[in-house]
């Protein structure tokens, strides 16, 4: 019996690595997904900074986001779906994405509607995000198409940023005058 | 005395779980991009365009017009240019407007400062007569805004403004006429 035990503790006992990699990777595959879902929507664009603003940190799950770029071409899911060199005035394309996100979002209860006076408008808001050098109407005409009879986003959420990232270092006072 | 010496053996400390594990996190925090955390101001659309037929009376409003003043330079970085597509993001390359200035009317009065602006909102937001009626409490409430962005204004330009209302504490914002829809 003596000898049994002695015979197990003198030999040399290897560490298998092979379930924690394993996990490694797992973990790996993980947050490269998470962090590329969840930024899949945003575009690189530069916000203008505001000193009044409300924290984003707890956005709505299913909120749309669309994003208009300097040139005025709108992009959603990175898809360009309104292109002002192509499309001119028609925003029907925009029209058309509008409609789909609340034709899905209520028939998958990811939105609701007003409850009070029966307008079809949305509860949920949608947030335009655009570059703080992209020309207002380019903006404003995005507005419009949201609030139109038959899309009802009424409550727009327009992105801003703690920060000019063109400006390192600006202080609470902001940078333009 | 056999066993004694099998359990005095110096004992190999394996460094290789810490070691994935640093080059984990490593990976983690390289593959995160550091965006800052974004911010919002959020802004009702006219409940009585698109969605209703009712007739809806004239409310008092304050309009403040953003108006371009000096339109300002586009600054491409070197290597890039207009009309030109980043083959890294396969989006048009980026610019910033230089020496672009804004100049606000609200009601008869020009400004081309917005401290200038802002006091001027400041004082309009605490003058009695800037009460005006709330039809949905009954009450008072402090006159709304319509911000009227001219064509040549910027998406800064009108968060500049709307800054400075929410500053002067005038919370009611709107953006009204479709002056800034069109170049």
């Amino acid at each position: 019996m003596h000898k049994d035990v002695l015979q197990i503790l003198q030999k040399d006992v290897e560490l298998d690595m092979t379930p924690m990699i394993d996990c490694v990777f797992l973990l790996m595959i993980f947050f490269a997904l998470v962090v590329d879902i969840s930024q899949k929507n945003l575009e690189d664009l530069v916000l203008p900074r505001a000193t009044f603003r409300q924290l984003d940190d707890k956005p709505a799950e299913h909120r749309p986001i669309l994003n208009v770029l300097q040139d005025g071409s709108v992009v959603h899911n990175q898809i360009v779906v309104y292109d002002p060199k192509r499309h001119g005035d028609d925003f029907e394309p925009v029209r058309a994405l509008l409609r789909s996100l609340r034709q899905a979002g209520l028939s998958q209860k990811k939105l609701a509607l007003e409850a009070d006076d029966g307008s079809g408008r949305l509860r949920d808001p949608i947030l335009i995000r655009a570059d703080k050098w992209t020309e207002w109407h380019f903006v404003a005409a995005v507005m419009q198409q949201c609030n139109l009879r038959d899309i009802g986003f009424w409550k727009v959420e327009l992105a801003l940023s703690e920060i000019d990232r063109e400006l390192p270092g600006t202080g609470p006072a902001g940078g333009r005058k | 005395m056999n066993f004694l010496e099998t359990v005095r053996e110096p004992v190999k400390f394996d460094m290789t779980p810490m070691i994935d594990v640093v080059f984990l996190m490593i990976i983690f925090f390289v593959c995160i991009d550091f965006r800052v955390l974004e911010s919002k101001l959020p802004a009702f659309m006219p409940k009585d365009k698109g969605s209703r037929t009712t007739v809806v009376e004239p409310q008092e409003q304050l309009v403040v017009r953003v108006h371009p003043a000096t339109p300002g330079t586009p600054v491409y970085a070197p290597g890039a240019g207009p009309d030109r597509l980043d083959p890294e993001t396969r989006r048009p390359f980026r610019f910033q407007l230089q020496g672009h200035q804004v100049r606000w009317e609200v009601g008869p009065r020009s400004f081309e400062d917005q401290q200038a602006l802002l006091a001027e909102l400041r004082r309009i937001a605490e003058d009695p007569e800037s009460q005006v009626p709330d039809k949905a409490t009954g009450r008072t409430k402090l006159i709304p805004v319509v911000v009227e962005a001219m064509p040549g204004t910027y998406y800064a330009d009108v968060a500049q403004t709307m800054d400075a209302c929410h500053e002067a504490g005038l919370r009611e914002i709107n953006f009204g006429g479709s002056a800034g829809t069109r170049r």
